[in-house]
């Protein structure tokens, strides 16, 4: 019954936006894309906690587009995202920095409700490289913790083109405004930190174990970008 | 930035929340000045006072050269911390919240926590009133909990934890105020079981305060005590005591000693069966002229038996307690300190024989061997002294059966000795620097180190070889532990530049003591939370 209602509403939703243009969508249904934004996650992990004294990450937020597929209103992209960005803080005094690289490239299925809103849903597999690090007062060394972590990001977002030409015949850039929420999964990896070699620090250094760390957690994404 | 990533927060409807506020408490070693040291050697770990956390960090070694770390909460505001005679126990005595607003507010305690290679919490024993100071019996059987600093103290109060009882048992701590003729405890003394002529055996406490002493019966320490008055000085200003001694013997029956302060005279207290039943003994009291202010007193047995001997410039007066009637040996040098060595030269030797004594002084290069057992008739044997060639400060007794006939000479120079008792061969090592001595739980070997620097050192008892160690970090104490596999190692622990930052440690196997081995430690800040 409620898949019924749900077809039913999408199908109506459908011929309103379809019959809300006249015209064929054209280069509002961007070719190619490019992006820049800032990404904001909720890190819920107690191995972010030496690293920052909230729990949020800021990240900046570079990324790619092109449409592959059309089917009127609705379009598959293939999207890519570079995220960079980290958090300095105090551990009980010593200072101590995270930096984390992400790349999530995938799918996002796209569908415009009229020519300059669409909105979208994708999951990106998500790649990542986190460098955390440990200014040991102790061993008058740097400690650091370097490791790859694989996830997937799941949003769902919606695009606005705030300037541009109306008509969909005009090959001139659009730009626009794009937010997403979603949740990215990153697994964890246990924190071991090791002052590098020539670092200085007494020979035979253990590592400190801070714990596991998962960057995982619900995030804000909001980009200008402009399309083709 | 910021600014947008707050907005960003914001507008997810998830909130930016924080971390627990332990991060944001820079761990800074204790200095000792508060009653409570940065670190404590026990048997099987370490311990690492962490105040800003309110926790005490345990430094294990589950193998050689590895160490791990546990932390335990031990209570806010910690007013003293003291190791057990036997090394094997930490007492910490807390204050707790003060002043107490709420009922969750934590109260004062006194915790125990094993300092064995599997450190646990044994006891807690919560008080009601916040107080600082902690005296400990080296029976381990009694901990004794007093000085507050309350609004209203009571400076005679007392309270008794039996160590023996379970916490839940409401009489484990039990609070007693003392009679006074004075004001406050300054030292206390727990006796061995002494033998009181009429009436069971029993120990006492030995509580010394400025005008008197008070004489708890430990076998009831509720009970009514004994509290004699001290004698003045000879200034006529009141006498306070400088020194207690005790001791008992078959014939004589059970002595107390007093070393008044500016008396020419020492204070002699023969404990007897008393006519009723609470106190159970009574005190007789006599008042011996010495001949001028002695430097120190010891019990001593003689061949003519016991006797209480004062050192009085190069005289060592000998007190016969029954009868106060004194004999002076002349000693070669103004010796100020005296300590019985016959259980060190013969652990059988029990309690019937002679003693013999070490004299030494830090206004002299020499030490001596006074011989106390004589022919019959004679009060002593010989004082048979040896010049070393530097005063000594302090004796160190080494434990353990090995090298019982071992002593450390701590001197006010660098160097330091070891003396075999037994050949009375001293052996002098030369040291750079004034070091700290530590001597190893098995008794095996003696560890120094000068706080500040990275160096330290070992002395191995069995061929008295020095293995000198270049830690690559400054050291703040060394302390040698057991490992849970069998092995032993040596602990040196570091703190952060300026004395704050974190916690290390240089851990060296004791087998085979070597920097080309060591491994390095840091982080125990973060242990635990």
């Amino acid at each position: 019954m409620r898949l019924a209602c749900f077809s039913l509403a999408l199908t109506g939703f459908s011929l309103v936006s379809t019959l809300g243009f006249a015209e064929p969508l054209g280069s509002h249904q961007p070719h190619i894309e490019a992006s820049l934004g800032a990404r904001v996650s909720k890190v819920g992990s107690a191995g972010y906690d030496p690293f920052a004294s909230s729990d949020e990450l800021v990240q900046l937020s570079l990324g790619v587009g092109a449409t592959a597929l059309r089917f009127d209103n609705l379009s598959l992209a293939a999207v890519g995202f570079w995220d960079y960005g980290g958090h300095s803080g105090l551990a009980r005094g010593e200072s101590t920095e995270l930096t984390t690289q992400r790349l999530t490239i995938g799918p996002e299925l796209r569908y415009h409700v009229i020519p300059e809103l669409y909105a979208f849903v994708h999951a990106l597999p998500a790649f990542a490289y986190t460098v955390t690090s440990l200014n040991d007062d102790v061993a008058q060394a740097t400690r650091y913790a370097r490791h790859w972590s694989y996830g997937v990001d799941g949003a769902v977002g919606a695009g606005y083109e705030f300037f541009g030409r109306r008509s969909g015949e005009s090959i001139q850039p659009r730009l626009w405004v794009i937010a997403e929420g979603g949740y990215g999964y990153l697994g964890s990896t246990h924190l071991q930190l090791k002052p590098d070699a020539n670092s200085g620090a007494p020979e035979r250094t253990a590592a400190i174990d801070l714990g596991s760390l998962s960057l995982a957690g619900p995030y804000l994404r909001i980009s200008a970008a402009v399309s083709f | 930035m910021k600014s947008f990533a707050w907005l960003m927060c914001g507008t997810l409807l998830l909130g930016c929340g924080g971390r627990p506020s332990t991060w944001d408490k820079t761990f800074v070693p204790e200095d000792g000045s508060s009653g409570v040291s940065a670190t404590y050697g026990l048997t099987g770990s370490v311990a690492v006072v962490d105040q800003s956390l309110g926790r005490v960090t345990m430094l294990r070694s589950p193998s050689a050269l590895n160490l791990s770390v546990e932390s335990f909460d031990v209570g806010r505001d910690l007013a003293n911390a003291q190791v057990s005679a036997d090394r094997q126990s930490l007492f910490l005595l807390s204050r707790g919240v003060q002043p107490q607003r709420n009922p969750g507010d934590e109260p004062p305690k006194l915790m125990v926590i094993d300092g064995g290679i599997d450190p646990s919490v044994k006891q807690t024993y919560t008080l009601n009133e916040a107080l600082d100071q902690l005296a400990l019996d080296p029976d381990n059987r009694w901990a004794v909990v007093y000085g507050g600093s309350g609004l209203v103290v009571n400076e005679n109060e007392l309270l008794f934890v039996d160590l023996d009882k379970p916490v839940s048992d409401p009489t484990a701590v039990a609070p007693k105020t003392l009679r006074s003729f004075g004001q406050s405890p300054d030292r206390l003394t727990f006796t061995e079981t002494l033998t009181i002529p009429g009436i069971d055996a029993r120990r006492l406490l030995i509580v010394e305060r400025d005008k008197d002493i008070a004489l708890v019966d430990l076998t009831k320490p509720t009970g009514a005590e004994v509290t004699v008055p001290l004698p003045p000085a000879d200034n006529g200003s009141d006498g306070s005591s400088a020194q207690v001694v005790y001791s008992q013997d078959d014939q004589a029956g059970v002595f107390i000693g007093v070393r008044v302060a500016g008396s020419s005279s020492v204070f002699l207290l023969q404990l007897t069966a008393s006519m009723q039943d609470e106190p159970a003994f009574s005190v007789v009291t006599n008042l011996v002229d010495v001949g001028g202010f002695a430097s120190t007193i010891d019990f001593v047995r003689t061949s003519l038996g016991l006797r209480l001997v004062a050192l009085v410039g190069t005289n060592a007066v000998l007190v016969d307690p029954v009868t106060a009637i004194s004999a002076t040996a002349t000693m070669p040098a103004a010796f100020t300190s005296i300590r019985r060595i016959t259980a060190e030269l013969d652990p059988q030797a029990g309690t019937s024989g002679t003693d013999i004594a070490l004299l030494y002084g830090s206004n002299t290069t020499q030490i001596a061997y006074f011989t106390l057992g004589g022919a019959p008739g004679a009060l002593y044997r010989s004082i048979e002294a040896s010049d070393i060639g530097v005063g000594v400060q302090d004796v160190i007794d080494v434990p353990g059966d090995e090298f019982h006939d071992r002593k450390i000479l701590e001197t006010p120079s660098k160097d330091f000795f070891v003396l075999d008792l037994t050949t009375r061969q001293t052996a002098p090592m030369k040291t750079t620097t004034g070091l700290t001595l530590n001597v190893s739980p098995d008794g095996e070997r003696v560890w120094a180190y000068q706080a500040g620097s990275p160096g330290f050192a070992t002395v191995d008892f069995a061929t008295l070889h020095p293995i000198s160690l270049i830690a690559e970090r400054n050291i703040n104490s060394v302390f040698e532990i057991n490992a849970a596999n069998g092995a032993r190692n040596a602990v040196a622990l570091h703190f952060g530049e300026g004395y704050q930052g974190g916690v290390g440690a240089t851990v060296v196997d004791v087998s085979n003591p070597s920097t080309a081995t060591a491994r390095f430690f840091s982080g125990f800040e973060f242990g635990g939370i």
